[in-house]
């Protein structure tokens, strides 16, 4: 049994959330994440009965979400898994696939609140037409200088996935936002 | 108290403000202009150059003049337009650009030396000495000559920004825009209406035409209700589309808090950029002044914001409110003035009308074929001068309401290099078919600026470009509404002796561009740039046609022959806070943090920007009070015992799929495809051209598997181009390629006792030499499973590793590295030391591979594979890369007392310093705690056999000369024992 203690990518021992108004801010770094690119000519396997989306597209069951990443490539993502090889269960899912890990390249922020206020935080954040943003999708795009990939999992519900590394800025971001809207 | 009855201000309420200190009343629905002209405040401020007396001219956010500073110290905002600065209790404005009261400006003096101050003086009298420029004259100009001052404070509002995407942008709210808004809201579009105004209707507002026989502001009410009821209209009031840009991007700025006198935790002002996919412009026209002498006094204005200020603001602009009002006009629109005042028992002195033919049309004085030649009164006029029928007349007036046609407002239509046409039948400019791209002008704007014309307009233009983007729209019932023809005719200035202002903003007259006529400054561009014309806040909106047209006069050429206007954006002052967005100062730009950072925080290290990371630059020790003691002695430690780094900055991208390895050897300079598994092997990637660009190393953790680590500040650089090289350069290739830069915490372990350290830590993993040598690498389980990777690589020229672990489990790894390390001497470093490591084991940094080297250069040439091609060998074999003979050398001073400095150039002994005897430069400098002086890197001409010869670097920014010796770039174990030992 490992002996280091991790720290979320806020850097505490514990997740940080916030709730402001209607709106819930949640740091997640209990997904594990882990990339899926296919080897020259190999056709997109199917994970457990998850088959994979189209670009611009989220799809989950199973216990795993897949997001589309890039022509032939996908990021995998496994709730509750992060402190697992979650990695190595993806290459058994997806024999012959490149698989890299990547719970730890980024960090998950859950945003909930009440639909028509999260679409004004969204306005707020990113450049993006709200077909983009619909439930259901999926989008790399840029958040305050940053890289992110923004899933919305319903009316309510939000992922922002960013850089580990840039896991503060990404939240007083967020929480700026949140703060004035809620 | 000049109000009249009626009105759109809400006179149940009052709100109390000050202007200079003054206080005054007005109600919701005022402006801090209407306000004050209701209070009889006529003077509100002096000129930029001649500092006369100056009221408000327009009502609209075209107004030159009434420029105020609101509020006070850090939120002060100077050149505020008080036309468009919605009212509010506890306001405070005060007046700019004077010395002593506003009443008697000290500086007032300026305008009798006027004749010394025409166009063009600044530049002809201050030229010499040169010296004195900077220092007296430019000084003294500013602090006579100028607008409002800024606080020099720190701004403590905070700003917003936001994106908008629509199928339809409606830009502007009068008539035109609200009939595009309703025909495209209808139609089910997705449409954002955005208008400067606090209250949609534009000119509507300001007139009494009525609609369909009842008040216009019924049909506003009703159209603005029907919008607001449909979700997929937005209407953003109090903002401002300042900028067209590419791709149907525009740039506005809403006010959201400004008008407030308690923002209530509100951000004060959002940036919004919205992308529609086509756009009306409905922005309406700016009213054109008539230059006479002395046109420039307080009461003189604009007879369509005289007609504003008495329908919409119910306020005659007079300082008494019996004081009459003139009219001096050269089309109809000044007898509908004289109209408006006189339904509102404003006395109407006289209408003076430049047109021989022209007749009354109310029951007021008419002067046909008369123009105005001059004003009198000190802060506010008392009477005018007409010359009709060859007989002069004084006329006792408070105000005078000037009405010389009207400019459509192109500004938005001519931001895309749209170069607005003339239309002679209109004497004015409108936008050219062909400007930026979906956008369809409608209204005033268009030429069509009758009420009808507007309305229509407005609708058609919304239908026609929806239906470019398949969108089918019925075009409204519209009101029925007045239709009177624009009729415009060419009447530019009054011709005399006095001066007759044409930019009230930048005090230019039609003397001054009769002086630039005369000094062949003849075109547009010359004639702004010469005499300031159309400068400043206002952008010369109520002057630059008017400007054209006196040039053409004195050229004798038409005016479409002599220019055109044409804008940049923004169309009116943007804060420049809010283009920031809000971030400011540490939130100014994301910052990436290492996984070990609240351990160098614990501990008390100053950290550094590589990028946006932050880094730990040193770790000062209690009592170490400069510096150099502390990386000198971290330096050391890592010589004798051991130092961790977190090196997690550096690049790693995880690079997959059967030809990886092929991949990789058109990627780096040297051959990657030969490398074996559980082997790390350096590599150096040049550009196309030939030149190094990044460094680092590949490990090859499967047949099929490698980790390559890049520079920190390449490290987006390097994974951009491999992924171009990937999808567009070798599309055949099975590759794949992920970043893992933050996914992974790395840590250098660098030391004679880092092997040790790491036994430590390591679960059973053979670290001696012969199952792990150096350049090894490994997957590996440290303290008691957690995934890590290991690599036997050293930077620092001691024996060393890199070992990774999932990024969460960085910290905890460091703390228990320092725990269990305290008796081999454990010791954090920081870049510093890092810095001073390498540059005692000769390796190389940015410094040295700044874009400008060859592998050569750096004695890597032998790296570049002739046995394959690789991006940038064949052009790294060019004539004029080949011959380059500057080698990497190690610098030591002669005398130890003295400093190497980076950046300082090389030259022979004795020889002069010119750039043609230049023979190179340093690129790395440090003090060596190991060699126990100054030491440097640099690049010297045929360095590599110039070893023991002394030369001399200059640093001639400090006057500096230092007698160096040549000696091998490594000056640590140039045999390499320790690092594989």
């Amino acid at each position: 049994m490992a002996d280091l203690a991790p720290l979320t990518a806020l850097g505490a021992a514990a997740p940080r959330s916030l709730e402001a108004g209607a709106f819930t801010l949640t740091e997640r770094p209990d997904i594990a994440l882990a990339s899926l690119a296919l080897r020259r000519g190999q056709i997109a396997p199917i994970l457990d009965g998850l088959t994979l989306p189209a670009p611009g597209a989220f799809a989950s069951g199973n216990g795993l979400g897949a997001l589309w990443s890039g022509q032939g490539q996908w990021l995998i993502a496994g709730e509750g898994l992060a402190e697992t090889d979650f990695a190595a269960r993806v290459r058994a899912m997806a024999a012959g696939a490149s698989v890299t890990d990547q719970t730890d390249g980024w960090t998950a922020i859950a945003l909930t609140g009440d639909a028509a206020r999260l679409d004004a935080v969204l306005e707020r954040l990113v450049n993006l037409p709200p077909d983009a943003l619909a439930p259901g999708r999926a989008t790399r795009t840029v958040l305050h200088h940053m890289s992110v990939i923004l899933v919305r999992h319903d009316r309510e519900r939000l992922t922002i996935w960013g850089m580990r590394s840039a896991a503060g800025s990404l939240w007083h971001t967020l929480e700026t936002v949140v703060r004035r809207l809620s | 108290m000049t109000r009249l009855g009626g009105g759109l201000v809400d006179r149940s309420q009052t709100l109390g403000f000050t202007f200079n200190g003054q206080s005054f009343t007005g109600h919701p629905g005022d402006t801090l202009a209407s306000a004050l002209l209701g209070n009889g405040v006529q003077l509100m401020g002096r000129s930029f150059k001649y500092h006369r007396p100056r009221g408000v001219v327009s009502a609209g956010s075209e107004e030159p003049n009434a420029l105020v500073t609101l509020r006070s110290g850090a939120r002060a905002e100077p050149n505020t337009r008080a036309t468009v600065t919605e009212l509010f209790d506890g306001l405070s404005a005060t007046s700019q650009n004077h010395a002593g009261p506003l009443g008697f400006d000290l500086l007032a003096v300026n305008d009798l030396l006027s004749p010394f101050f025409a166009a063009g003086f600044y530049y002809k009298t201050f030229m010499w000495p040169r010296a004195f420029w900077e220092k007296l004259y430019e000084p003294a100009i500013r602090k006579a000559a100028g607008l409002g001052a800024l606080s020099g404070l720190p701004d403590p509002d905070s700003y917003d920004r936001g994106y908008l995407h629509c199928d339809l942008l409606v830009i502007g709210g009068g008539a035109a825009g609200l009939a595009a808004a309703l025909t495209a809201g209808r139609a089910g579009a997705q449409v954002v209406l955005a208008d400067e105004d606090f209250r949609l209707g534009g000119r509507l507002l300001a007139e009494t035409h009525r609609l369909d026989d009842a008040p216009a502001t019924d049909w506003i009410a009703a159209v603005e209700a029907e919008l607001r009821s449909l979700s997929n209209v937005r209407i953003l009031a109090r903002t401002t589309v300042f900028g067209t840009y590419d791709h149907g991007i525009f740039g506005a700025v809403e006010r959201v808090s400004d008008h407030l006198r308690d923002a209530g935790g509100r951000v004060r002002q959002t940036l919004w950029r919205i992308t529609a996919r086509r756009s009306v412009l409905a922005a309406g026209a700016t009213e054109r002044h008539i230059p006479f002498a002395n046109n420039d006094r307080p009461g003189i204005m604009l007879g369509g914001a005289i007609r504003a200020y008495a329908n919409r603001w119910a306020v005659s602009p007079v300082a008494r409110l019996d004081d009459p009002v003139a009219i001096f006009t050269n089309n109809d629109d000044g007898h509908r003035t004289a109209l408006d005042l006189l339904a509102r028992e404003v006395p109407v002195a006289a209408v003076i009308d430049t047109r021989a033919d022209a007749r009354a049309i109310g029951r007021y004085p008419l002067f046909a074929g008369a123009r105005v030649t001059g004003s009198r009164g000190r802060t506010g006029l008392t009477a005018i001068d007409v010359r009709a029928a060859g007989t002069s007349h004084t006329i006792r007036c408070g105000a005078l309401g000037v009405s010389g046609g009207w400019n459509p407002n192109v500004h938005l239509a001519s931001h895309h290099r749209g170069r607005p046409v003339w239309r002679d039948d209109l004497q004015a400019f409108v936008p050219a078919p062909g400007g930026p791209v979906g956008m369809f002008p409608a209204g005033a704007c268009s030429g069509r600026g009758s009420t009808q014309g507007a309305l229509t307009s407005g609708a058609e233009a919304a239908r026609d470009a929806l239906a470019q983007i398949g969108i089918p729209a019925a075009l409204p019932d519209l009101p029925r509404a007045e239709d009177t023809p624009v009729r415009q005719a060419a009447f530019w200035h009054v011709p005399g002796k006095g001066r007759a202002w044409l930019d009230f903003q930048n005090d230019v007259t039609v003397k001054d561009v009769a002086l630039a006529h005369r000094e062949n400054m003849r075109p547009v561009e010359h004639l702004k740039r010469w005499t300031t014309l159309g400068m400043a806040t206002d952008q010369g909106k109520t002057a630059n046609v008017s400007a054209l047209a006196v040039m053409a006069e004195l050229t004798g050429k038409t005016i479409p022959e002599t220019g055109t206007t044409i804008f940049r954006p923004p169309y009116t002052g943007v804060a420049l806070s809010v283009l920031g967005g809000g971030d400011t100062g540490r939130d100014f730009r994301p910052t990436r943090l290492t996984p070990t950072h609240r351990w160098a925080e614990d501990l008390g290290a100053v950290f550094t920007d590589a990028g946006q990371w932050k880094r730990a630059q040193y770790f000062p020790k209690p009592g170490e009070t400069h510096w150099r003691q502390t990386v000198d002695r971290e330096a050391k430690a890592v010589r004798a015992g051991v130092g961790l780094c977190d090196v997690t900055t550096l690049g790693k991208i995880d690079v997959q799929g059967t030809d990886a390895g092929e991949f990789l050897n058109r990627i780096y300079a040297n051959g990657m495809a030969t490398l074996k598994i559980g082997r790390v092997r350096y590599g150096v990637m040049l550009r196309e051209d030939g030149q190094l660009y990044d460094d680092g190393t590949c490990a090859r953790m499967a047949h099929d598997h490698f980790v390559v680590t890049t520079t920190t500040a390449n490290a987006g650089l390097v994974y951009r181009n491999m992924e171009f090289a990937r999808q567009c350069l070798w599309p055949g290739l099975d590759v794949q390629l992920i970043s893992t830069t933050d996914a992974w915490a790395q840590i250098a372990v660098a030391g004679p006792n880092a092997r040790d350290l790491l036994a430590r830590v390591v679960d059973g993993f053979d670290l001696s030499n012969a199952a792990f040598p150096f350049m090894a690498c490994s997957d590996l389980t440290v303290c008691g499973g957690v995934r890590a990777r290991l690599f036997r690589i050293s930077f620092s020229g001691e024996l060393a590793y890199e070992i990774a672990v999932p990024a969460r489990y960085g910290d905890a790894l460091m703390r228990r590295l320092m725990a269990t390390g305290a008796d081999l001497g454990v010791t954090p470093y920081g870049t510093e030391a890092l810095s001073v490591l390498r540059i005692e084991k000769g390796h190389v940094a940015g410094a040295e591979l700044n874009g400008q080297t060859t592998a050569a250069m750096v004695g890597l040439g032998m790296m570049v594979s002739t046995a394959k091609d690789s991006i940038g060998a064949i052009m790294s074999r060019r004539e004029g890369l080949a011959r380059e003979k500057r080698r990497l050398v190690g610098l030591q001073p002669v005398d130890t007392q003295d400093t190497v400095t980076a950046g300082a150039h090389l030259f022979e002994g004795g020889a002069d310093m010119t750039l043609a005897t230049d023979q190179g430069w340093i690129t790395s400098a440090c003090y060596s705690p190991h060699v126990g002086s100054s030491i440097g890197l640099g690049f010297l001409e045929n360095g590599d056999t110039r070893t023991g010869e002394v030369i001399v670097a200059a640093n001639p920014l400090d006057g500096q000369t230092v007698r160096l010796r040549v000696t091998p770039s490594h000056f640590v174990d140039p045999q390499g024992e320790r690092l594989r030992g």
